[in-house]
């Protein structure tokens, strides 16, 4: 294994300013070595990636609709590659290009240059929402079929349901955050003050004949 | 609105796969399905196996039947809440999710990390590489039908846990990890143990190594199946000990070092040949490797403190809050509303036993995570399957499944 | 024809004051009890401790219990080991279905009674909604020797030396009807 360190491996130097510039791409303003990739552009920034060695390890899809900062696009995918022998990292972060009727977007496939987008692309397509035209097989990956909507958005919810047990009990979301983070008052349905051993317990209470006195 | 699932997408089939054994009997392709619950799928795996006689024609997985959620759930919790989080993703190996989660959210901070803490968090990783490779070990050969050695790498699996349980009181699922440090110092004759156990575990692995490796049975049923060539590796995104057994030398550890890795002296086992035995001696080989580690970590152990000193990020010990108001507080905001990292993104890889583990984290500025993405080895490395089995017998299919060791909790999350 | 009539009434008396078959069904209960044979249904985290249960330390076989059977067509006990997810909850109800009667679950670990820590879209929030859970076993997961307990607090419920949270005794299964 060699020892010396790839200079375009950081971000910060000139190197790896000039070797996105070879590429053709603008870097972008991240801690991560990141390129901005225009999505009419990635399938010609991916190819001289794969011609000078690059191997695909992940793509993260990315919602900005309730991000703090101003983004170009609501979603994103940055599309994680590796150099296997001289370890250079590079993210292509590409801005999905906003549809019409907002439900998402479109991005040109990743398949016909690398094998390992085929799992990845499903995933951000299930989870959410991002189309990938020209994939070979695009369907749910992990959620169940009859899971309406994408749950990495934004606007899914958690889908914090209560946790109904057979005595009648139940663990309620709100309270179980209540006590975890403080932000809201407990709505306790678990009768906290009135919990008893297990043997104690009281029969059930019985209506007395005649109605109550 | 349109709903995306009704999108007309036009079915394009994967490249035509080729059998490359004659078959025999040219009949029709017959499907089989593998699983959900089936024994020698490691876990809720399902595999639609379309099939010509006895030879593999197409391998489709079907994944997600353990989806649990878990990049949606770190979004409602708080940073520290997420290290209890990360652990149950990939349970084989759990403190390699607890690193490279707790890694990510302290580069965000630039946390400042004292020297036992992280020589204790290399202790750890490489004990859960081995305590990982050990249930591989186990029942991967169980799946071929050799049951023995499962008993004796169950018996080195528990003193593993053992040591897990005395440093952090739990056998699995550790979330012993904190963002700035550890939860508490290693008890005291912690260290002693785990040089015991690293000193007899050498033996153990020779003991592993004459129970399969000359046995002509299990050498039939291994060796030059499910060959992966190095370059269909890349191109599948392979990492982890199946992408060295098929001769690419990848290690993060090596690459993008992480707590201290380019200051100990260790080798990359790697392999050209790419089939399932080169799978299984990789794997044997880094069981010695991790024990180098840990003998180098155990001698350079000096007492000291185990958490960054900065009190927006670790919680004051507990003697301070009876005299200091200031220590109260910020034990209050910690507990009650955690801290707030800076606006950004962060990735930082570490090599689990499967591969390439990291957890891209954006930050909004909140005491919780905006997005958290899990890059899951399994995942990818689930991929091969389609590929290797081809061509070979449902038998092989069984055995390439059991060496490219799918860890379900970490395909699905 | 008295003597029928007699017979007959000896008959019912005998049998509706439990003299005839009650020592045959305790016979069986107590066999039953001593080689409950779980279907291998591990789904998560839990089911590493569950294998850890059949090693040569804890060894669940002492119990009778460690044929961990493949199909659930040979299995009396169904040991449901981690989080259920929605997209596995009607294969388990179909494996539950097809374990032949008289058959009994036990949940193992806090996700598989209660959904555990993760209260969301994908997860089943307790594993009773789905199929009706006998013995209920808390941990994250269950160290092997809570699962043993559990097996333990099984058989004492199929030999019907069990009891509610109100003291009265569960009745044992009925041998005969099903």
């Amino acid at each position: 294994m060699t020892t010396t360190l790839d200079p375009r491996r950081d971000p910060l130097t000139p190197q790896f300013a000039d070797w996105l510039a070879e590429l053709g791409v603008q870097p972008d303003d991240s801690a991560e070595p990141t390129a901005l990739v225009p999505a009419g552009d990635l399938l010609r920034v991916a190819a001289l990636l794969k011609a000078d060695g690059f191997m695909l390890l992940d793509s993260v899809g990315l919602d900005y609709s309730q991000y703090t900062e101003k983004k170009p696009a609501r979603f994103c995918v940055l599309h994680n590659v590796f150099h296997p022998h001289d370890h250079r990292r590079l993210f292509l972060r590409v801005y999905v290009p906003d549809s019409v009727d907002g439900s998402g977007g479109e991005l040109p496939t990743l398949y016909p240059v690398w094998k390992s987008a085929n799992y990845l692309e499903r995933e951000v397509y299930d989870l959410m929402g991002v189309v990938f035209s020209g994939h070979p097989d695009l369907r749910k990956v992990l959620t169940p079929d009859d899971l309406e909507g994408h749950p990495l958005r934004k606007d899914f919810p958690v889908g914090e349901t209560p946790t109904l047990f057979r005595d009648g009990r139940f663990l309620d979301p709100a309270t179980f955050r209540a006590g975890m983070n403080g932000q809201s008052a407990g709505l306790s349905g678990y009768k906290g003050g009135q919990r008893r051993g297990e043997m104690n317990e009281p029969l059930p209470p019985v209506m007395p004949e005649g109605g109550p006195k | 609105m349109t709903d995306l699932r009704d999108r007309p997408i036009t079915p394009v089939s994967l490249p035509e796969p080729t059998l490359t054994k004659p078959s025999l009997l040219h009949t029709e392709i017959m499907s089989l399905n593998v699983g959900p619950q089936h024994p020698s799928t490691h876990g809720v795996l399902r595999l639609v196996v379309d099939m010509d006689g006895e030879y593999v024609v197409k391998v489709v997985p079907h994944m997600g039947y353990l989806h649990t959620g878990f990049e949606k759930t770190f979004e409602a919790r708080t940073y520290q809440q997420g290290v209890t989080y990360a652990p149950r993703t990939d349970y084989l190996h759990s403190f390699s999710h607890e690193l490279a989660y707790v890694l990510s959210v302290e580069k965000l901070l630039s946390a400042d990390l004292p020297e036992r803490a992280t020589t204790i968090r290399v202790i750890l990783h490489e004990l859960g590489r081995i305590h990982s490779h050990l249930v591989f070990f186990g029942t991967a050969l169980m799946d071929l039908g050799a049951i023995t050695l499962f008993f004796y790498c169950f018996r080195e699996k528990e003193e593993v846990q053992n040591l897990f349980e005395d440093i952090c009181g739990y056998r699995m699922n550790q979330g012993y990890f904190r963002v700035g440090g550890l939860s508490k110092d290693a008890p005291e004759g912690w260290a002693a143990r785990v040089q015991k156990f690293v000193d007899t575990f050498d033996k153990h692995v020779d003991e592993y190594a004459t129970m399969f490796q000359k046995n002509p049975i299990f050498l039939d049923r291994a060796t030059g199946v499910g060959v992966i060539s190095s370059e269909l590796a890349l191109d599948l995104g392979l990492t982890g000990p199946n992408l060295r057994a098929s001769g690419v030398p990848l290690d993060q550890r090596k690459a993008t070092p992480y707590c201290g890795y380019e200051t100990y002296d260790f080798d990359v086992p790697t392999s050209t040949d790419g089939d399932s035995l080169a799978r299984f001696n990789v794997r044997l080989q880094e069981f010695r490797e991790s024990a180098k580690i840990i003998r180098q970590a155990l001698a350079r152990l000096k007492p000291g403190p185990v958490k960054d000193p900065n009190r927006k990020i670790s919680l004051p010990p507990r003697e301070e809050l009876e005299t200091s108001m200031e220590a109260v507080i910020h034990h209050f905001k910690l507990v009650t509303e955690g801290f707030h990292p800076p606006v950004g993104e962060v990735y930082v890889p570490t090599e689990s036993a499967r591969g390439e583990v990291g957890y891209y984290i954006v930050s909004d500025g909140g005491s919780m995570p905006y997005r958290v993405k899990i890059r899951a080895p399994s995942f990818v490395n689930l991929q091969a399957l389609e590929y290797a089995c081809v061509g070979g017998q449902f038998a092989d299919l069984i055995t390439v499944l059991a060496t490219v060791d799918p860890v379900l909790g970490d395909v699905d999350r | 024809m008295a003597l029928k009539e007699l017979f007959e009434r000896d008959w019912q008396e005998l049998e509706s004051g439990g003299v005839l078959f009650s020592s045959l069904e305790k016979l069986v209960a107590w066999g039953r009890s001593n080689s409950l044979w779980p279907a291998t249904f591990g789904l998560a985290c839990c089911a590493i401790e569950m294998m850890g249960s059949t090693d040569g330390r804890n060894d669940l076989a002492r119990f009778g219990s460690e044929v961990f059977r493949a199909s659930p067509r040979q299995a009396d006990v169904m040991i449901v080991a981690g989080r259920l997810s929605k997209k596995m909850a009607p294969v388990m109800r179909r494996v539950y279905d097809q374990m032949p009667d008289p058959k009994w679950v036990i949940s193992m670990g806090a996700c598989a009674s209660s959904g555990g820590m993760f209260n969301n879209y994908a997860v089943v929030q307790n594993v009773d909604s789905v199929v009706p859970v006998d013995i209920f076993v808390p941990g994250c997961p269950p160290r092997p020797e809570a699962l043993i307990y559990a097996v333990m607090q099984l058989q004492k419920k199929v030999r019907g030396e069990a009891f509610d949270n109100y003291g009265t005794q569960l009745p044992m299964v009925d041998a005969w009807t099903r």
